[in-house]
């Protein structure tokens, strides 16, 4: 492993039980980078992401993050790491304040300037007027904000994020993506996984498709394009994945409104 | 058992086609709604990981069985308007109890809604199929608590009375039906969404509490008169009690006596519930779905309201006495904020309050000379050591609430040890609902007994406080407001709750008997507790509460 790799996973495996999520995983990961973690449903993205967030505890493998082991030196690691989760579950009702300022608190930050940047950070998003008001009055695209917000309070090296996009409206996509390629130009390194195939061939510089538990495919679009000539990355996506006969299923879903 | 009941409205399918609504579709809502029904996991049951297939038999048995106790003591009331009359009181009350403790579940259940009000359905046809739900799960629950009492009527009184019987205590859930509505109309109209969401909540602890009451007060009165020749005076006002139309009804017809009274007892019991039925389909209904709808609205119909940032006099001095270390002050503020927020946790917790003073005060109710007398003992040690029984709910309350995939958070900041975290919650809890009431506890036993009290009544918080902490570092270690089956679980907080009183109890004997021996006790006892308090906040906590056992029972 080089100097410059942030994140290494050798040989990833979990399983639930009998069932095997994760069937050996190799990625090697550098810093500044945005990295688009697609795969089908099922195919293991949120289990990876929770692992690598140290969330899930119990796997087989090495996973070194900045150099450290994930399983000795996790508190290490969590506090230059952060996470958004996949649905935007938050306790209800508190204020995005009070619960940034508990987050601030558990990190041990500087209460005065977790208070400033959660701030800064809620009147980028144009929620400054909501700071005060309970979570349980907002919209799924306000409480996507807040986690957002509440993941980037101790300024972290690394970014993990479960479908982020989700919920938001055409601006504050278009604002994510924006900070996100401001923040790898910081030189932060960000994972996201997504169903957005558009917006992932846009923002990332390299892209990892998982397929029942196994790298499928791995690099920039333009590589990837070089060998499948495909038109964009939906159309890869789908070919790759193996489910190529989608005409043939839209024409039998019209067949069975017929009759 | 769902077919049985569909097939009682076939002979009706003219009524309700008259009401405008379609029969099929009736039907159909209707079936899901029983399904429903009969999958939700109850309260009462004490399996909630299990897919319940039968909720509503079983639902239905255990209420036969509390009603054949109350039959067997109704079986001593000899004259039948005395009889009839509290098998309809009994009915109602259990009814209301219900609609009441069950609001969600039965008159406010929008969930199908989602999947019903896109569909091509006319608006009639689902208010009345939501009324015949509601009319249905009352009827059930009036039938299975008053089978035993239908029985001991044909046995006593004859077939004929029964029948009629029967036939009042329909009567009797179409006027409940009736009365539920107007009192969730008045409710309406007092508040919507957040507020009236908590209103529902203190309204249903107070009903809990006042439940509890009457039971107290009721088993008292039965020791003192003579149930066997109860009977029951007629006055004026008598005619307005609903529960007497019915007994009036039954006993006009069955002994074919028409005087004056009787005939008022039976005009009412049949105008009465028709005139309730045709106001609710007429009047009430079309209001009440207007209303349904802004609920489901939520508050963004009404104002938001923005939180005070400010930190209140009682959190600094609470604060400043319970924590002392860093990683449990995050925690503190945090439930000290989110205790007074969560509304499944308030109601699980403040009957309690409510039992407590029922407990302390019957014995003065119900024999006042005795005041002056019991200054002189030393009773007041029970009543100090008796309020651990507020603490006995508060584990488990702290468990409870909707937040159930909102963990996440714990694990992904770094946290050493999830202990300070716990630590925090429960000093929170403690400190804001136990704290304040144990001072005016205090304070009211020394207006009795003196000041001489408050080294002993130190003690006894000490105690309480070696409680409030060992029961909530033993039960799962669940984060806070995860669990919304903890509430489904409260059916064995009885039983511990009276074993809380019960050592309780122990240590106040332990205490009692010290303080004979020689007076000097509380020097002693001071200090052991303290340091039992030292060690299982400085020790034990961090040896229960590790991310290994943390990690088994929460979901992320």
């Amino acid at each position: 492993m080089n100097n410059q790799t942030i994140v290494s996973i050798r040989n990833l495996t979990k399983s639930y039980g009998e069932k095997e999520v994760l069937k050996g995983i190799n990625l090697e990961i550098t810093p500044g980078q945005i990295i688009g973690y697609i795969g089908p449903n099922g195919a293991g993205k949120s289990t990876t992401v929770k692992i690598l967030c140290g969330l899930i505890s119990e796997f087989s493998g090495e996973i070194e993050i900045f150099g450290k082991d994930l399983r000795k030196q996790t508190l290490e690691i969590k506090k230059q790491v952060g996470y958004i989760p996949e649905n935007a579950v938050l306790y209800e009702s508190l204020t995005p304040m009070e619960f940034m300022e508990f987050i601030g608190e558990m990190r041990s930050l500087n209460p005065e300037q977790t208070h400033k940047k959660a701030e800064a950070l809620m009147s980028i998003f144009e929620m400054k007027p909501n700071i005060n008001q309970r979570i349980s009055t907002f919209s799924k695209g306000m409480r996507q904000k807040v986690l957002i917000c509440s993941s980037l309070l101790h300024n972290p090296d690394l970014i993990f994020m479960d479908e982020p996009l989700s919920g938001l409206d055409a601006n504050s996509v278009i604002m994510v993506k924006e900070m996100l390629t401001h923040l790898a130009h910081d030189g932060k390194t960000i994972f996201y996984s997504s169903h957005l195939m558009d917006v992932v061939e846009k923002i990332s510089d390299r892209i990892i498709l998982i397929d029942q538990g196994t790298v499928i495919a791995d690099g920039s679009f333009s590589d990837l394009n070089k060998l499948t000539n495909d038109a964009n990355l939906e159309k890869m996506f789908t070919r790759l994945t193996g489910n190529t006969n989608h005409e043939e299923k839209a024409e039998a879903f019209i067949n069975a409104f017929e009759k | 058992m769902i077919r049985f009941i569909l097939s009682l409205f076939v002979p009706f399918r003219w009524f309700i086609e008259k009401m405008g609504a379609d029969y099929n579709q009736f039907i159909r809502i209707l079936q899901l709604k029983l399904t429903l029904d009969n999958r939700r996991v109850k309260s009462l049951s004490r399996k909630p990981e299990n897919d319940q297939k039968n909720a509503l038999i079983l639902q239905s048995l255990i209420q036969a069985l509390v009603g054949i106790f109350f039959g067997l003591f109704l079986s001593m009331v000899k004259t039948p308007f005395t009889f009839y009359y509290f098998s309809h009181l009994f009915i109602m009350v259990m009814m209301a109890m219900t609609i009441i403790s069950e609001f969600t579940n039965i008159l406010f259940d929008t969930s199908e809604n989602v999947i019903i009000q896109p569909l091509p359905v006319k608006g009639n046809t689902i208010s009345l199929a939501r009324n015949a739900h509601v009319f249905i799960y009352l009827s059930l629950i009036a039938f299975s608590l008053s089978i035993a009492s239908i029985i001991v009527a044909f046995v006593k009184f004859g077939a004929l009375s029964g029948l009629i019987f029967i036939f009042t205590i329909i009567l009797n859930v179409l006027f409940t039906l009736f009365l539920a509505n107007i009192l969730y109309l008045g409710i309406f109209r007092i508040a919507t969404g957040e507020k009236l969401k908590n209103l529902l909540m203190y309204f249903q602890v107070f009903i809990a509490v006042l439940f509890m009451a009457g039971y107290q007060i009721g088993i008292k009165l039965v020791d003192k008169s003579n149930i066997m020749n109860m009977e029951l005076p007629v006055h004026w006002y008598t005619f307005l009690i609903p529960p007497a139309f019915f007994s009036g009804f039954i006993e006009g017809l069955s002994l074919n006596n028409w005087d004056v009274t009787h005939l008022i007892f039976i005009a009412e019991a049949l105008v009465i519930p028709v005139a309730a039925i045709y106001i609710t389909g007429k009047y009430l209904t079309p209001v009440f779905n207007r209303k349904l709808a802004d609920l489901e609205l939520g508050d963004r119909t009404s104002k938001v309201k923005t939180e005070s940032t400010g930190k209140s006099f009682l959190y600094r001095i609470m604060s400043s006495v319970f924590v002392h270390e860093k990683d449990e002050k995050a925690a503190f503020s945090l439930m000290w904020k989110m205790t007074g927020r969560e509304r499944l946790f308030k109601q699980t917790l403040l009957p309690s309050y409510g039992y407590f003073v029922i407990m302390m005060l019957l014995p003065f109710l119900s024999n006042p000379g005795k005041l002056n007398k019991i200054s002189e003992g030393d009773n007041y040690l029970f009543i100090l050591y008796f309020s651990v029984f507020v603490v006995a709910t508060l584990p488990r309350a702290l468990l409870t609430g909707a937040n159930q995939h909102a963990a996440w958070i714990f694990k992904s900041i770094p946290l050493r040890s999830p202990a300070g975290f716990f630590k925090g919650t429960i000093k929170a809890a403690f400190s804001k609902f136990f704290v304040p009431f144990y001072i005016i506890v205090v304070t009211g036993l020394c207006i009795i007994w003196g000041i001489k009290i408050i080294p002993d009544a130190i003690i006894a918080f000490l105690v309480i406080y070696l409680f409030a902490l060992l029961s909530y570092y033993f039960q799962d270690p669940l984060f806070p407001f995860v669990s919304d089956k903890a509430a489904a679980k409260a059916g064995g907080e009885t039983i511990k709750s009276l074993m809380f009183l019960i050592v309780g109890a122990a240590f106040a004997f332990l205490h009692k008997s010290l303080l004979h021996w020689f007076s000097f006790a509380n020097l002693i006892l001071i200090p052991v507790y303290v340091g039992l308090i030292y060690y299982v906040n400085k020790v034990m906590v961090y040896r229960k509460i590790r991310w290994k056992v943390v990690d088994r029972v929460n979901v992320y």
